[in-house]
């Protein structure tokens, strides 16, 4: 399904919040690549980056945020460099975005069919108002909302069909990626379900690529291909997904590896990991994660470690006890 | 539509309590306006005059028999005769004065809607930027104006000093009302000052009020998604923000209609316009009660009224309010 062929290659990305008198500094120079037709995971603590990463890869980074270095490559084009016109392009043609809250994400007072169609009519003007209609048919048809309910509000859709039509409105102009940022942590488990394998069939059927964001690291790992680890707005590992459970090479991966319960097999006491992130305003020395690593050695809080690749294992990680 | 009925069922009721207490209020004070004029004549009257009297206005019989012959009044819009401006019949003096306040608060209401809310728009969309820092300011200070200071500060400017303007009236005395193009120049020409006076005062609350709600809309995730989807700023200024942020700014200017109406009273004294404060403050200083009632009345129906029309905007504009 994924070749390996990169889609985004996102290199030394760095973005910054601005306050009136400190600046935190959470993204710090992260390389990753989406490959074409893949499933990419960024999960990690609240507050590690990974939403910020999201919205940086959409242009979507709005004051007090500020991207201040790096790339973001599309087929060579750096996207962080784009005017005005090309981002225009870019944005849903090339990147689409589905939201968290499927509750917030629609306009409450406006017919839903209008936020199907103006995306359409915004990009393809040559569509007309009917092709525009026809095609957000087609797109409800397609997430298994009956087409007779476009006019409806959002009010009038239960939490899933409110994601379903947000996915619909991502799939509007066919784009290459689709960024979700934690698409079904609002939603009970039986619809998450549902709405995760109806992405995984419109994957497949459409071949985009996908960004998915979640702390839910069980979900993940069913869905995803790759998998970046984040802690304290830098990536500590990038693994496969199957290797993320069983042959985590960085402790903060194992550590997040053993707080999720296993739904099956005995109970087991849930370890979780002490202490908290660090404070992106005064970070630690060395290692960010070495303040509650179990293995911190003397170097860990001199230097920190760099994202190397371990071909043995076929992953990513930045530690100290690898070398 | 049920919502709709509802709500007409609850302003019918709103409207008979007002006629209630407008009714009830006055009578349980000491005295009643024929008891003060039987009174003046220091026993000179006989049991007949006293009954004709009290007859003339209303004070004959049971609370319930006065009661009863009100609420008949009302219905009729019939609210007796004007003592003072005697015999005009006060409904009409009422409608005369009402015309001409609904003149000016109207006009000013809707330059200071129109002009407030572009400016909040303007402002929240971009926030700490060089309008906003200059204006938002500003309208902060003129909002906290009082109307009586802006008029007197005008009148005094433009009437008295420079006379660009009129020193009183709606209109020249000369011209009859007609819907000709002179009389209506010569209505704003006189009624410019008197707008000004509320605008003033008025349009930085919409701007406030319409920069804040944008400001907060401006963080949730349609908006984000809206501009995700590479739509024009103008379309996801207007549409996706702007539409949602003017649902509450109507209901304020529904609460602000009352408000303005006895606020007009100052600016229709200062420049002397014959609107509806203007007859209420001579009819208080002369014991008109009649006016006075009546006058009190038409306010509570104006708020009622108000109130409805801005339901029904919202029902129309939020269709979340739709059902049930």
């Amino acid at each position: 399904m994924s070749s390996d062929r990169a889609l985004l290659e996102v290199r030394n990305l760095t973005v910054d919040y601005v306050g009136e008198h400190s600046i935190a500094r959470a993204v710090n120079g992260i390389d990753f690549d989406i490959r074409e037709g893949e499933a990419f995971g960024l999960a990690g603590e609240s507050g590690c980056g990974k939403s910020t990463v999201a919205f940086a890869l959409a242009r979507l980074t709005r004051l007090p945020g500020l991207v201040s270095g790096g790339e973001v490559r599309l087929n060579g084009e750096n996207v962080l460099k784009f005017d005005k016109a090309r981002l225009k392009a870019y944005r849903w043609n090339e990147v689409s975005f589905v939201f968290q809250s499927a509750m917030n994400a629609l306009n409450p007072v406006i017919p839903v069919a209008e936020q199907i169609t103006d995306v359409i009519e915004t990009h393809n003007p040559s569509l007309g108002a009917d092709g525009a209609r026809a095609r957000a048919e087609e797109l409800f048809e397609l997430v298994g909302i009956p087409p007779s309910r476009l006019d409806d509000f959002s009010h009038q859709f239960s939490g899933g069909m409110r994601q379903r039509i947000c996915i619909a409105i991502a799939l509007a102009l066919n784009p290459r990626l689709i960024i979700m940022d934690e698409p079904t942590t609002a939603l009970d488990v039986v619809v998450q379900r549902d709405i995760i394998e109806q992405i995984v069939d419109l994957k497949a059927k459409l071949g985009f690529s996908v960004l998915f964001i979640t702390h839910d690291l069980g979900l993940m790992i069913e869905f995803c291909d790759r998998i970046g680890i984040m802690y304290s707005g830098e990536l500590v590992e990038v693994a496969p997904s199957e290797a993320i459970l069983t042959n985590a090479l960085h402790p903060y991966t194992r550590a997040l590896g053993n707080s999720f319960p296993p739904l099956t097999g005995p109970r087991l006491r849930m370890e979780g990991i002490p202490g908290s992130p660090p404070d992106l305003r005064s970070l630690p020395q060395g290692c960010r994660f070495a303040p509650r690593c179990p293995h911190a050695m003397d170097i860990c809080r001199v230097e920190n470690p760099e994202l190397r690749l371990y071909p043995e294992h076929r992953s990513q990680a930045a530690c100290h006890l690898l070398n | 539509m049920l919502y709709i009925l509802r709500r007409v069922a609850f302003y019918l009721a709103a409207f008979f309590v007002a006629v209630t207490l407008n009714f009830f209020i006055p009578r349980i004070m000491p005295g009643d306006p024929s008891a003060r004029i039987i009174a003046s004549f220091q026993g000179r009257l006989n049991e007949a005059q006293i009954e004709a009297i009290r007859a003339s206005y209303g004070t004959t019989g049971s609370m319930w028999e006065q009661y009863l012959g009100y609420v008949g009044q009302v219905l009729r819009m019939d609210f007796g005769i004007s003592t003072v401006q005697f015999p005009e019949p006060t409904s009409s003096l009422l409608f005369y004065g009402a015309t001409w306040t609904l003149v000016l608060v109207g006009i000013a209401i809707t330059f200071a809607f129109l002009i407030g809310t572009m400016m909040g728009i303007h402002a929240a969309w971009n926030r700490g930027g060089f309008f906003d820092s200059v204006f938002t300011p500003i309208n902060v200070m003129l909002n906290a104006f009082t109307p009586a200071v802006v008029a007197l500060l005008l009148f005094y400017a433009f009437s008295l000093q420079l006379q660009w303007f009129p020193l009183g009236r709606a209109h020249s005395t000369g011209l009859s009302p007609s819907l000709s193009f002179e009389f209506i120049g010569n209505v704003l020409y006189h009624a410019t000052l008197p707008v000004l006076s509320i605008l003033i005062v008025s349009f930085g609350g919409w701007h406030l009020g319409m920069r804040n709600v944008m400001i907060n809309l401006l963080n949730e995730d349609f908006v984000i998604l809206a501009r995700a989807k590479g739509l024009s700023d103008r379309r996801v200024r207007y549409r996706y923000v702007a539409r949602n942020a003017i649902l509450p700014q109507i209901t304020s200017l529904a609460l602000s209609v009352g408000f303005l109406l006895g606020g007009a009273l100052v600016t229709e004294q200062v420049f002397n316009y014959p609107g509806l404060g203007k007859f209420t403050v001579t009819a208080i200083e002369s014991r008109d009660y009649s006016f006075i009632q009546a006058q009190l009345l038409l306010l509570t129906m104006s708020v009622l009224v108000a109130n409805f029309l801005s339901d029904i905007a919202n029902v129309v504009l939020d269709p979340r309010l739709r059902k049930g």
